[in-house]
């Protein structure tokens, strides 16, 4: 029962979703607590945006992510003074064809990017919602329930924070296929355990509420007064949790690429960034492949931290979970 | 009977390393021109008077695509396109490497950099890739070498006669040798090392073919430093199997405590004008001068191998002078070496293995050859040698270069032709509704990675492909994909082999005798005229008929839709100025002999000049 | 609890490893797919023999464990067998622990003066600008964050070397000595680490600054920055104590990415080139030693903090 959700000897190796929520308590200016204030809409906005291009993707006037936009010069030959077309070697900067440039394959860096973010996104997406649907059940049935179920649920989340998160998303993704199902699985499994603990946590809370105990004194089903009682209230502190765990995910999905083990086909942003810095002198000579990737992926990755931090602000979650 | 010197390498494609972190920087077109030049230079420097690669410079090269054009266009063309061109292709260009004049030194460690570390330097059972059989020459000697017409030359062995028909070699070994360990050379020693490598079960692959069973007398003691070899095959060319890994002779001692103890193999003893000293996984391999060598002992106190596995890093380390040479077919990285400092030299060679797309006819959908067909039509071959050949390794059609006395100008490789690939894959599709998809072929791209240069190659085709193919990617740990290669559990790999100096010994990869349980004849593409072109070949000593062989055989692979040819592999050995006389390798018999050969070199004559 | 919890990650390990991998590959290369062939077969049956793999994954496992717990850690499942997995790990773990021992100084030798400075002007500008930063490093995955660092310190600016060289001596100051190597590494690791660390030390700060003892000192005329450094420092350094502990465990996978952006021949990196390799003991025993690395450091910062929290104290 005393394990919270802040308590900073949960190991859960990641740092955004553990330390940042200590390091605010306390810090959290007051003033700010009961609005979301203008930095989470615009965090919003940025979320939408980046989600509508991505969906909308299709249909939108962006180049082919996979054509060879390759440019040819003319060029008059010494020795016969002859002209023909040659290819010039990509990748090419920035220009009014492609506003970020392509890469070494001459490739839009824009609609790349944009493609990437349908897997980073997607990956994301599912991987948090795998955990909340697993994990945050396991938990709230756990909290709920108690006794040796409690106990076994509680030790399996503990077992899976003790392994270094990368590590095991590692071992699964380069011994089971790499497809985008397994990575988004994988990842999924990484966030049940601090979903589930958090919904535990959450659980014990409003499971001695009043309302709770009438509920039961008037005989409701235990699956019943988890369905209406709990879920709902349940539901405040994890869609925070959400938001920044997305972020987790997504960091993750980059990081699994950087390695070389995301996805085989189609690109992601850790997959773009690891192709444009794979050569220190392609860094070097044609940045713009490296860092649009970054932009986005770090605008998204800070847009879902802040509008989480801000919704568990506003709904004051540290509250709940004491 | 021919066994590839360069087969074992082949074994494992693009290089040896687990984590292939290079790729294809973005450069300056080279101009073209000046490359031919250096290979023609080169190919003097080490080839005496070598016609064919004079001619190489005025030969309009074949690929006539868009844009593309003749050599001779595109050479200058092109050096418009870089800025201080001409310059810049100077540095490229091969110093000839005459260093008649050097006053030959005795001392001092030469450090080349490798692009792989290799699991063990036994030639009878470690699958030798270019680092390895770049080690493997300075320990071992090999019974025959090159000589710079790519004729076989006597090296360990004083002689090698036929009998009239060519089905049997007897070799006369030299007298007085003995290995590292002190075990003589004697035809026992080559026994033991013949029977190690034909029971080896990878290893073996390659040279079993060829033989008949060993009971049944595929090897003969006749005295003590003779032995013969009898052939399943009537071979006259049989010696040049014995210039690569298979003709290094290894210590019988060595060989049997390597059975017993693997960790031996990381040491090994041979013949060679270096010793083994000390070797440790992922740092440096130490070789000492062997003060006993039985020929002119080497100039180097010590050679030392470094392998690292990125270019760049490897090109920076040889710009800093902590390398004093570096081997790599990245040639990217040899480019910034030649701007980074124009004294280095460059040693380049596209002789030797090509790349290419390699389809599996055993199963579905490219048993049919109409799904060859519309993949080869489909391959974007052009943007492919832009983005990855940088425009600077040159097209291939087949397994010849152009320079090659084997080349055939008729055969030309079919690619960039989406609109016939539409309309094969549609036949195909009539034929075979299960293999497709809303009227595309199904099929899968097959690769080792994690790599990102290998995953660039993958989309480049993909986006090729993509209109008559719906491409599933597979990527694979690097023993994986080999091992589902050598099974046909593939669709199409990316692939680099042939290239051997004497085509018969690419027969390996061809011959319908390969196919099995491990098949070298990865596309298990048995083709039985092709296979009597190829015996024919062997056979012959008239070497007009040879090249008349060759260039049907050529006809016969293109015809067959097996290999999508890409481009020429360049090898490139880059070494700092003052390494001199790395083509000064003499035999006994005082012949000059071929200084490089698929990155591989012998630094028995090498100094560091003042 | 701790030993229990180490048991189920090994047999998670373990089991993953050997339902989703083939180490008889490893050992045989190509020729362990090639069952029809006898020869190749009696090859395949002894190398099973020799590693055990015919037995049922219990036995193994059994086997494993017993001869991990006495220090055997087993041999890389190469054809050479070479080199046995703690010479690997005496090799690797000595570079890794460098890297995050730098980074865990780094981060605090930038926390405490970031700390004590926006503590002292609480809500200013510098403050607001602060939180605002301290926010976006926490933000950039450390991938990105390498390559950003990377790309300004070493290629544009080229004040620190690009490339780490295992062989290079350790101490010294110029771009052949591993320390001016790891700076790069150990700051891509240390920037969100002292970020955290800010953010607490600036809440804690504040809150002995409004302390009784503080206000006795100030009245007393010790001048702010010698009341900021020696009074209100030490008591306020509590949160940032235990979060350090924690932080190192995160910083266990940082390193792995960091390790192979940087090249640098660590623990991370072996762990990857295992894993690619499948190379099973190499994998076991490095995600061990990870683990146990983790358990133990979490269940010191537990002990700690129930010695220390102040809830727990009163």
């Amino acid at each position: 029962m005393t394990d919270t959700l802040s308590s900073p000897s949960s190991p859960s190796g990641d740092p955004i979703v553990e330390i940042i929520d200590t390091a605010d308590e306390r810090a959290s200016d007051t003033i700010e607590k009961r609005t979301l204030g203008l930095g989470f809409w615009l965090c919003i906005g940025w979320l939408v945006f980046i989600c509508g291009l991505a969906a909308l993707a299709p249909i939108l006037p962006l180049k082919d992510p996979d054509e060879n936009f390759l440019q040819f010069e003319e060029k008059e030959s010494a020795l016969t003074g002859r002209v023909t077309e040659a290819p010039v070697q990509p990748p090419y900067g920035p220009s009014a064809e492609h506003w970020f440039g392509t890469d070494l394959d001459a490739r839009d860096m824009l609609s790349r990017t944009i493609y990437g973010a349908r897997v980073s996104l997607v990956v994301g997406f599912a991987a948090i919602a795998f955990g909340m649907l697993v994990g945050g059940s396991l938990g709230m049935v756990a909290g709920f329930v108690g006794g040796w179920f409690d106990r076994v649920v509680s030790f399996c989340f503990l077992v899976l924070l003790s392994f270094p998160a990368l590590i095991l998303a590692i071992l699964i993704t380069s011994l089971a296929s790499r497809s985008l199902f397994t990575i988004a699985l994988t990842l999924g499994i990484l966030s049940v355990s601090p979903v589930g603990r958090l919904a535990r946590a959450a659980t014990l809370v409003f499971a001695e509420r009043e309302f709770v105990t009438a509920a039961r004194t008037l005989g409701a089903k235990p699956s019943r007064i988890i369905r209406r009682e709990i879920l709902p209230n349940v539901m405040i502190p994890m869609s925070a949790l959400a938001l920044l765990g997305m972020a987790v995910s997504i960091v993750a999905e980059g990081a699994l690429a950087f390695l070389g083990l995301s996805v085989e086909k189609g690109s992601t942003w850790g997959k773009l960034i690891r192709t444009a810095v794979n050569s220190t002198s392609d860094l070097e000579s044609a940045p713009w492949m490296a860092f649009t990737p970054i932009g986005f992926l770090f605008l998204t990755v800070m847009a879902l931290n802040f509008a989480g931090d801000r919704l568990r602000d506003y709904f004051d979650v540290k509250e709940l979970s004491i | 009977m021919v066994t590839a010197s360069v087969s074992i390498r082949c074994l494992f494609p693009f290089g040896g390393h687990t984590l292939i972190m290079f790729t294809l920087r973005r450069i300056r077109l080279l101009p073209l021109l000046s490359l031919l030049v250096a290979f023609a230079m080169f190919a003097a420097a080490c080839g005496g008077s070598d016609s064919s690669a004079d001619d190489e410079v005025s030969t309009p090269d074949a690929e006539e695509s868009d844009g593309g054009g003749t050599s001779e266009e595109e050479a200058p063309e092109t050096t418009e396109a870089t800025d201080g061109g001409s310059e810049e292709s100077e540095a490229i260009v091969t110093e000839t490497p005459d260093d008649s004049g050097v006053e030959e030194v005795v001392g001092g460690v030469l450090r080349i950099g490798i692009e792989a570390e290799v699991d063990g330097i036994n030639p009878t059972g470690s699958a030798l890739s270019q680092p390895g059989l770049l080690m493997a020459n300075q320990v071992f000697d090999s019974l025959v070498r090159f000589n710079t017409d790519d004729q076989w030359v006597p090296y360990l062995a004083e002689s090698l006669t036929p009998n009239d028909d060519f089905t049997s070699w007897t070799l006369k070994l030299r007298e007085g040798i003995s290995f590292h360990d002190g075990t003589p050379l004697d035809a026992e020693a080559l026994r033991v090392n013949f029977e190690t490598v034909i029971a080896d079960p990878l290893v073996g692959l390659a040279v079993a073919p060829y033989y008949p069973a060993v009971d049944a007398g595929a090897f003969e003691i006749v005295d003590d430093l003779t032995v013969t070899y009898n052939l399943l095959d009537s071979n006259a060319n049989f010696p040049t199997s014995l210039a690569g890994q298979l003709g290094f002779v290894a210590s019988p001692t060595w060989l049997a405590a390597a059975a017993e103890d693997p960790t031996l193999n990381q040491a090994p003893v041979g013949t060679g004008p270096f010793v083994f000293e000390s070797r440790s996984e992922d740092s440096v391999t130490r070789f000492v001068r062997n003060e006993a060598y039985w020929g002119t002992p080497a100039l180097l106190d010590a050679v030392e191998f470094l392998p690292v596995t990125d270019p760049d890093v490897r090109a920076n380390l040889l710009l800093e002078g902590e390398l004093d040479g570096q081997v790599t077919t990245n040639i990217a990285s040899t480019e910034t070496i030649a701007e980074g400092d124009p004294t280095v030299q460059n040693l380049l060679d596209d002789t030797g293995d090509e790349s290419f797309v390699m389809l599996n006819t055993s199963t579905p959908p490219f048993d049919n050859i109409l799904a060859r067909q519309a993949l080869t039509f489909a391959t974007p071959r052009d943007n492919y040698n832009t983005l990855i050949g940088l425009g600077i390794n040159r097209p291939a059609d087949g397994m010849f270069t152009p320079d090659s006395p084997y080349y055939n100008p008729d055969v030309v490789q079919e690619a960039d032709d989406p609109d016939r690939a539409i309309e094969v894959a549609a036949q195909y599709c009539a034929e075979v509704p299960d293999g497709c998809t809303d009227g595309k072929i199904n099929m899968e791209l097959q690769w080792s990675g994690p790599s990102v240069v290998q995953t660039r190659i993958a989309e480049i085709l993909d986006e090729g492909w993509s209109v008559a193919f719906n491409v599933e990617f597979q990527e694979l740990p690097q023993d994986s994909h080999i091992q589902e290669t050598a099974f046909g559990l593939y669709n199409a790999v990316t692939w680099r082999q042939f290239g051997a100096p004497n085509p018969a010994d690419d027969g390996v990869w061809l011959l319908c005798r390969t196919i099995g349980g491990i098949s070298l004849n990865w596309p298990k593409n048995c083709n039985e005229s092709r296979d009597a072109l190829f015996l024919e070949a062997m056979a012959s000593t008239d070497e007009a008929r040879r090249v008349e062989l060759f260039k049907e055989i050529s006809q016969k692979i293109n015809e067959d839709y097996t290999y999508v040819f890409l481009y020429h592999t360049i090898w490139a050995t880059s070494l700092a100025e003052n390494v001199k006389g790395v083509c000064n390798s003499q035999s006994p018999e005082g012949e000059t002999l071929r200084c490089t050969l698929n990155g591989r070199m012998w630094y028995d004559n090498t100094f560091l000049a003042e | 609890m701790m030993i229990l919890l180490l048991i189920a990650v090994s047999m998670l390990t373990f089991a993953a490893m050997s339902f989703l991998g083939d180490p008889l590959f490893n050992i045989l290369g190509p020729v362990a797919g090639d069952t029809e062939n006898p020869e190749n077969l009696a090859k395949i049956e002894a190398a099973k023999e020799q590693y055990y793999l015919d037995k049922p994954l219990p036995e193994r496992y059994a086997r494993w464990a017993g001869d991990f717990v006495t220090g055997d850690f087993g041999v890389q499942f190469s054809t050479d067998g070479q080199p046995p997995v703690s010479g690997l790990l005496k090799e690797r773990l000595p570079r890794t622990l460098q890297l995050m021992l730098m980074a865990q100084f780094l981060a605090l030798a930038i926390a405490i003066p970031w700390g004590v400075v926006t503590a002292s002007r609480a809500n200013g500008v510098v403050d607001r600008a602060s939180t605002f930063t301290s926010f976006m490093f926490v933000s950039l995955p450390n991938f990105a964050l390498a390559v950003i660092l990377f790309y300004i310190f070493a290629l544009k600016l080229d004040w620190l070397p690009d490339t780490y060289h295992a062989t290079d001596p350790f101490w010294g100051l110029t771009h052949r000595h591993r320390l001016v190597q790891l700076v790069l590494p150990a700051f891509t690791l240390a920037l969100p680490g002292a970020s955290v660390y800010q953010r607490l030390l600036r809440t804690d700060l504040i809150t002995t600054l409004q302390e009784d003892f503080i206000l006795m000192a100030r009245a007393k005329g010790v001048p702010k920055w010698r009341v900021l450094f020696r009074h209100a420092l030490r008591p306020s350094m509590f949160s940032v104590i235990t979060i350090f502990g924690i932080n190192a465990g995160a910083l266990i996978g940082g390193a792995l990415v960091v390790e192979i952006y940087f090249r640098i021949p660590g623990v991370g990196t072996a762990i990857v080139e295992a894993v690619l390799r499948e190379d099973f003991p190499v994998v076991l025993a490095l995600v061990m030693v990870i683990a146990t690395a983790f358990v133990v450091l979490n269940f010191i910062v537990d002990v700690f903090y129930t010695f220390l929290d102040p809830r727990v104290r009163r």
